[in-house]
């Protein structure tokens, strides 16, 4: 594996000089130097297709990797199956995705490049648009999932040119606009499949992710082991222990089965613990600090109400949590909400830890607004972004959809836990409402900081299959993956923002993590395309019920068969690289992230990353490393016939 | 960590100074605390009190001198300080303490004529007097008459200082800051400290060409193939122009009296030159607008068709007028100082109410979007010419914008610019001799009718950008172009310190003078050879063969962004350590010593990784996260606007 990457390295390097001006054109958002690299393969592998098309397809930055990614594996690995060899203005196919509807003489209209007309079909699994009327085809490939709303543009008695269509709204930060010739009558043929495909939940039909299968060599479905994960830390131990109290949800339906709590606590603690946590999710280890023992615990919020209820239990458990480390005779208790959403919520029973009641504990709030104000946030910066930019009032454009300034305060709650575990020594319990949106948020952060294992990438898969998939951040509500009620007010980007921060603190430490930023857009990309199981319902219980991880491939299997493309050449070896991260939460620091939020529009794409220079080194390092390789060894071999045949001594010549 | 030796290195106290009266007992109290401190610090060496001496240069004077001075760290809310004592001499504003780390330790970039806390007069721009909690902006060449507790300096190069004289001897703070006042801003371009230094001078730099000589001019000429121009003598001293030089390109159909003739109906007599052409044919062009009393523009039509005449096809020139629409100087100075606001805050609590507000404060300073108006003009000259048509910059004196365009066209045709020494040449050519006003626009010279703009910095601003739009593109970093905007504060070179080539003729032509012309091109008179090593880019020989010969930049708005290392450098509270930009320039310089040693089949030299922090070398130690923290929060509330805070649906249907 690791032969055949390098391989492909080098060959990459001789393409990206020879087609360095060809290489402009063809590069994406993020991955200019994969896609010279995959492009030319491309050539090599589907010679049906021509490589030209995606090259020109500036409009479909990823899913061009992806797919390209795809086709390329699937030409190694295994014989399409589906079908017959495909025409030219077909769209690709992955395996269980079958063609559903198509339209001739539909013009995209592109706000980038103008009209183009071709041919636009709908699979199970996505909407695919071919141009039929340029040099270099233009492609558009959206897998359903990503869709949100679809709506009809004109009527019956719509006039000029190109008012008649579809447009489709996307969760991914842009919109398509189709235009059908009332003539053909097209479009509602194309209509109704969309709808069906890109809602199949709404239509009693299965996601996609349940049809799809595709072998890979690695599974993803063993990245996470949760004891395994949890030994890595060094639990169990003299203060924590794991229970398997919840191995049938019975105390809270919401976490997964595996939990680790101090050793001290009893069952009937616990079941006494949950009853006073909202949903019963009481405080268990997320991350436990390998010196001092200080720990990042998480829960949902103490069920105090307007009377100021407590919980014996619950303090003695919070005290069990602060005497299991040594170090600290006191406690952080993070509450994430702003204050005033924390006293509010005492209205509907919930509420927050009053100090008198929890002796030698610190109640900070942390000012994260709720999932409400960050879909309102974006939405306006989608609204900023998409199609176009107002370039004379961007940066104030900015600052008013608030994004950055969210993103800011999620970091700047994170890097005070890292302050109180990493610099004070003292435990710190984290919390919002619930704790699945803002608690994973900062409790994922704060890990990552802190502990260098998961800036790798097979650490990165486990820290969200773990904060995030395991504690039950409610994916299908937030994303609302093939519902059609796209103005639910579940939905919200808690993940994207998580993610988000990530890549703020990815730019602050360049090398301090083993994946690069194509790695979180795939993951984003993903997240909605309801190809792969791994973000799909809202606990591991409804996965366990719905046989997820026997009826679906894992993003991570995808990822992981491939994770040349996912790697950032910039990383420095773990032994080497900083062990604690601490970013700075300043806005002066904090950019918007154009490689995501602005990928559609082509002219704000990165001419010559970094990252592709520092690829080109290492290719030539490893080059020459392998030459000096074979020098030594054959001077060795050299060295050794010298030693066998006797030295010619007797030769008369010494000068 | 690297935390605590760095911490140990940096010895920072805290001060606990309240100027608060309620608290009169304690600040007695901390005084004496700290006068016992200060009065043990001075007698702990023997000789430690001739180590507080400054150190002067051949032919440096010290002028005042204060002892016991405070010198706070920014932004520290004057709690944070260290104690040594502060002098004016006729070069720099110095400070020195016993405190001092070892240079060679702290990583920092070290020069050799000025130490950590020093700064050359030339680069003191504004001195406020602090008054209780406020401060009171002194009047250069004025006296102060009362007591002096305390002065916050604020540097041309962004750099803040803040001291304070509440331990000093009676009288110190007063004479300190007068002398500082008279010698900061002198009234005489003699009174620079370039005529006083005294230091043997053996110019070691034969690389950049400094176009004074014709041959200069010539080489440039074939070099580029350009056809249709021709070498002129007719501003042979300077009886034509004072600003322009003594060897002009011009058209070749023009005769000399022509030009001359020609030449008196544009401002500053800034008749079309050439400054750089491609093979093809095209040129590009610079002249001054027609004099504001001239009505007709019959000169400038004659001028322009002999433009068109020198291309080989005979093709309409293209006129770009970076007047209209673009900023003159006093615009691109407020822009400045607006930058400089939000890169100096003068308190932790400004700096967070900042935050909140950054980007549309930071829009409100206009300054990016002058960068972008520069290289969007350039992009479209460029283009131009790529097309093989001539562009004419014209400009009111032609000596501002048109400096920072022409170079920037160059710089995006032509790789030749690209080169550490390639790009030293186009400054002095395009900048140095063809006669932006240095001297008048870093104000070295104090006038009151102040026409002081950082023009070149707009120009250095566009070079980083450039920089991080192709990072390989270029042999120089960004290390380079902020130690370059420095050095056009330190008055012993005189690249940076005249208007016109006419002025630095006159004043090395002066016997009485004993001026030295020392070349800020010669890195070695203020740096050694480490500090000089980080100037090369290592992505620049080793990524050579994918380079482009023309750059196509993105110019918007939104494909810019805040230079951190040249703005934000001065606020050790916005380092990050062991991250940022430094930490793949530091990445890349290994790898290429790795594939170098390789390529001369030597084994790899082992990975020795360092840490360095974002600002690296011009890094001022670590701030310890929490002080940062605890500042944040009490801010961080409230941003939204009320209505979205007290939306009920939102606080009360929250699912989370």
């Amino acid at each position: 594996m690791d032969r055949k990457g390098s391989a492909e390295l080098l060959s990459c390097d001789t393409n990206c000089s020879k087609h360095a001006s060809c290489d402009s054109l063809a590069s994406d958002s993020k991955s200019s130097s994969l896609n010279s690299k995959l492009g030319q393969e491309s050539v090599g592998s589907d010679k049906g297709s021509p490589s030209k098309s995606y090259c020109s397809s500036s409009s479909t930055s990823t899913e061009n990797v992806v797919s390209t990614l795809e086709s390329k594996i699937k030409g190694k690995a295994n014989v399409p199956e589906s079908g017959p060899p495909s025409r030219p203005d077909d769209p690709p196919l992955l395996p269980e995705e079958k063609v559903q509807g198509v339209a001739r003489e539909v013009t995209y209209l592109c706000p980038y490049s103008g009209p183009a007309r071709g041919v636009l079909s709908v699979t199970n699994y996505r909407l695919h648009f071919r141009s039929m009327d340029r040099d270099t085809p233009y492609v558009v490939d959206v897998p359903l999932g990503v869709v949100s709303r679809i709506e009809k543009v004109g009527g019956a008695s719509s006039r000029g040119e190109n008012s008649y269509g579809i447009e489709v709204f996307c969760k991914d930060m842009r919109n398509l606009r189709f235009a059908h010739k009332q003539e053909n009558h097209s479009r509602r043929n194309v209509f109704e499949k969309l709808q069906q495909y890109a809602f199949p939940l709404s239509h009693k039909l299965p996601l996609f992710a349940f049809e799809y299968s595709e072998t890979w060599p690695e599974n993803g479905w063993t990245v996470h082991e949760p004891i395994a994960e949890l030994k890595r830390m060094g639990v169990p131990n003299d203060m924590w222990k794991i229970s398997k109290i919840n191995e049938n949800y019975e105390i809270c339906d919401s976490y997964p089965t595996v939990l680790a709590v101090p050793a001290q606590a009893t069952d009937d603690d616990l079941r006494a613990v949950a009853a006073f946590r909202s949903r019963g999710r009481i405080p268990v280890l997320s991350w436990i600090h390998p010196e001092s023992q200080a720990t990042i615990t998480r829960c949902s919020q103490p069920l105090v109400g307007v009377s100021g209820k407590r919980s014996r239990e619950d303090e003695r458990y919070i005290q069990l949590i602060m005497d299991a480390n040594a170090q600290s005779h006191k406690m952080f208790i993070m509450d994430a909400r702003p204050s005033a959403n924390a006293i509010a919520n005492k209205a509907k029973g919930g509420g927050y830890e009053s100090e008198d009641a929890y002796q030698n504990a610190e109640l900070v709030f942390l000012d994260i607004h709720n999932i409400h104000v960050m879909r309102e946030s974006l939405r306006k910066l989608k609204e900023l972004c998409f199609p176009n930019i107002e370039e004379s009032r961007w940066l104030s454009g900015v600052e008013s959809t608030y994004w950055l300034k969210h993103i800011k305060c999620i970091l700047a709650g994170a890097v005070r836990i890292v302050d109180k575990v990493e610099n004070h020594k003292t435990s710190v319990l984290v919390h919002c409402s619930d704790g699945w949106d803002r608690t994973a948020q900062l409790t994922a952060l704060a890990m990552l900081m802190l502990d260098p294992y998961y800036r790798t990438i097979k650490g990165f898969e486990v820290l969200i299959e773990k904060e995030w998939l395991s504690f039950g951040h409610k994916f299908q509500q937030r994303i609302g993956h093939g519902d059609d009620h796209h103005s639910d007010a579940d939905r919200s980007p808690v993940f994207l923002q998580f993610i988000d921060c990530v890549y703020q603190i990815t730019t602050q430490f360049p090398n301090a993590f083993e994946f690069n930023d194509h790695f979180l857009i795939t993951i984003l990309d993903h997240m909605y395309s309801c190809r792969f199981g791994t973000f799909l319902c809202n606990s591991d219980r409804e996965r366990a019920v719905e046989g997820v991880k026997q009826k679906t491939v894992s993003l991570w299997s995808f990822i992981n068969s491939n994770l040349d493309v996912y790697r950032n050449p910039l990383y420095w070896a773990p032994a080497t690289c900083q062990q604690v991260l601490i970013p700075i939460a300043s806005v002066r620091h904090i950019i918007l992230w154009k490689g995501h939020y602005c990928r559609w529009n082509p002219s704000m794409r990165p001419q010559d990353p970094v990252y592709q220079r520092t690829r080109e080194l290492l290719v030539l390092k490893e080059q020459l490393e392998k030459q000096a390789e074979e020098c030594r060894r054959e001077q060795q071999s050299r060295a050794a016939r010298n030693v066998a045949t006797p030295p010619r001594l007797a030769s008369p010549i010494h000068s | 960590m690297e935390r605590d030796p760095v911490l140990k290195r940096y010895l920072l106290f805290v001060f606990l100074l309240q100027s608060d009266k309620s608290q009169n007992r304690t600040n007695e109290r901390t005084d004496n605390h700290i006068a016992a401190f200060i009065f043990s610090l001075n007698t702990s060496g023997e000789d430690s009190i001739t180590e507080l001496n400054p150190r002067l240069l051949p032919g440096e004077v010290v002028i005042a001198e204060a002892q016991n001075v405070l010198l706070f760290a920014p932004v520290s809310e004057q709690k944070q300080g260290k104690s040594g004592s502060l002098s004016v001499t006729n070069f720099k504003l110095t400070f020195v303490t016993a405190e001092e780390r070892p240079r060679e330790e702290s990583g920092q970039q070290q020069n050799l004529l000025l130490g950590e806390y020093d700064v050359c007069l030339s680069n003191v721009d504004v001195v406020y007097q602090l008054v209780g909690d406020k401060k009171r902006r002194l009047v250069p060449g004025s006296n102060v008459s009362g007591k002096v507790n305390g002065l916050h300096i604020l540097c041309k190069n962004m750099r803040v200082l803040s001291f304070s004289f509440k331990f000093s001897p009676v009288g110190h703070g007063k004479i300190l800051t007068n002398a500082l006042l008279h010698h900061a801003f002198p009234r005489r371009h003699q009174l620079l400290f370039a005529y006083d230094y005294r230091e043997q001078y053996y110019n070691c730099q034969r690389e950049v060409c400094t176009f004074w000589e014709l041959d200069d001019w010539k080489q440039e000429l074939s070099r580029t193939g350009c056809q249709g121009w021709r070498l002129s003598a007719v501003n042979q001293s300077f009886q034509l122009s004072t600003s322009l030089p003594q060897w002009l390109v011009v058209p070749q159909a023009i005769l000399d009296w022509q030009l001359g003739d020609a030449a008196r109906h544009f401002r500053g007599s800034r008749p079309p030159v050439w400054c750089w052409g491609s093979s093809q044919g095209a040129a590009l062009v610079r002249m001054a607008d027609i004099h504001p009393t001239i009505t007709e523009r019959v000169k400038e039509n004659v001028m322009l068709e002999n433009v068109r005449k020198s291309h080989p096809q005979r093709r309409q020139p293209l006129l770009l007028d970076l007047s209209k629409d673009f900023p003159n100087p006093r615009d691109v100075q407020f822009s400045y100082t607006k930058l400089r606001e939000l890169c100096a805050p003068e308190s932790l609590h400004q700096f967070w109410v900042q935050d909140s507000r950054f980007f549309s404060l930071l829009e409100s300073s206009r300054w990016l979007h002058i960068v972008s108006l520069c290289l969007c003009k350039a992009i479209e000259a460029a283009d131009a010419i790529q097309r093989d048509v001539t562009v004419v910059l014209q400009e009111g004196d032609g000596r501002d914008m048109c400096c920072i365009v022409a170079s920037l066209v160059q710089v995006l045709l032509d790789p030749h610019w690209r080169s550490l020494r390639g790009f030293q040449t186009l400054i002095q050519k395009e900048w140095v001799v063809l006669g932006h006003p240095f001297c008048t626009r870093l104000a070295h010279v104090f006038t009151t009718e102040s026409e002081q703009s950082p023009e070149f910095l707009v120009f250095l601003d566009c070079m980083w950008q450039l920089l991080q739009q192709f990072p390989a593109a270029f042999e120089f970093t960004e290390t380079y172009l902020t130690t370059l905007w420095d050095s056009a504060h330190i008055s012993v070179f005189e690249t940076f310190l005249f208007d016109c080539e006419h002025d630095r003729t006159k004043a090395a032509g002066d016997s009485n003078n004993h001026l030295v012309l020392r070349s800020v091109w010669d890195w070695g008179e203020q740096f050694q050879e480490q500090d000089i090593a980080l100037f090369t880019n290592p992505l620049y020989k080793a990524c050579s063969h994918s380079q482009s010969k023309q750059l196509v930049p993105q110019g918007g708005l939104s494909s810019l962004s805040i230079w951190r290392q040249c703005y934000f450098r001065w606020l050790p509270l916005l380092e990050i350590p062991g991250g940022g930009q430094a930490q793949i320039d530091l990445q890349h310089r290994q790898l290429s010593a790795e594939v170098a040693a390789l390529q001369r089949s030597e084994p790899a030299p082992e990975h020795t990784v360092t840490q360095v922090g974002s600002f690296f070398p011009f890094g001022h130690g670590v701030t310890r996260p929490g002080v940062l923290l605890g500042s944040s929060l009490t801010l961080n509330t409230s941003f939204l606007p009320a209505e979205a805070l007290l939306d009920s649906q939102s606080l009360l249907n929250a699912p989370d």
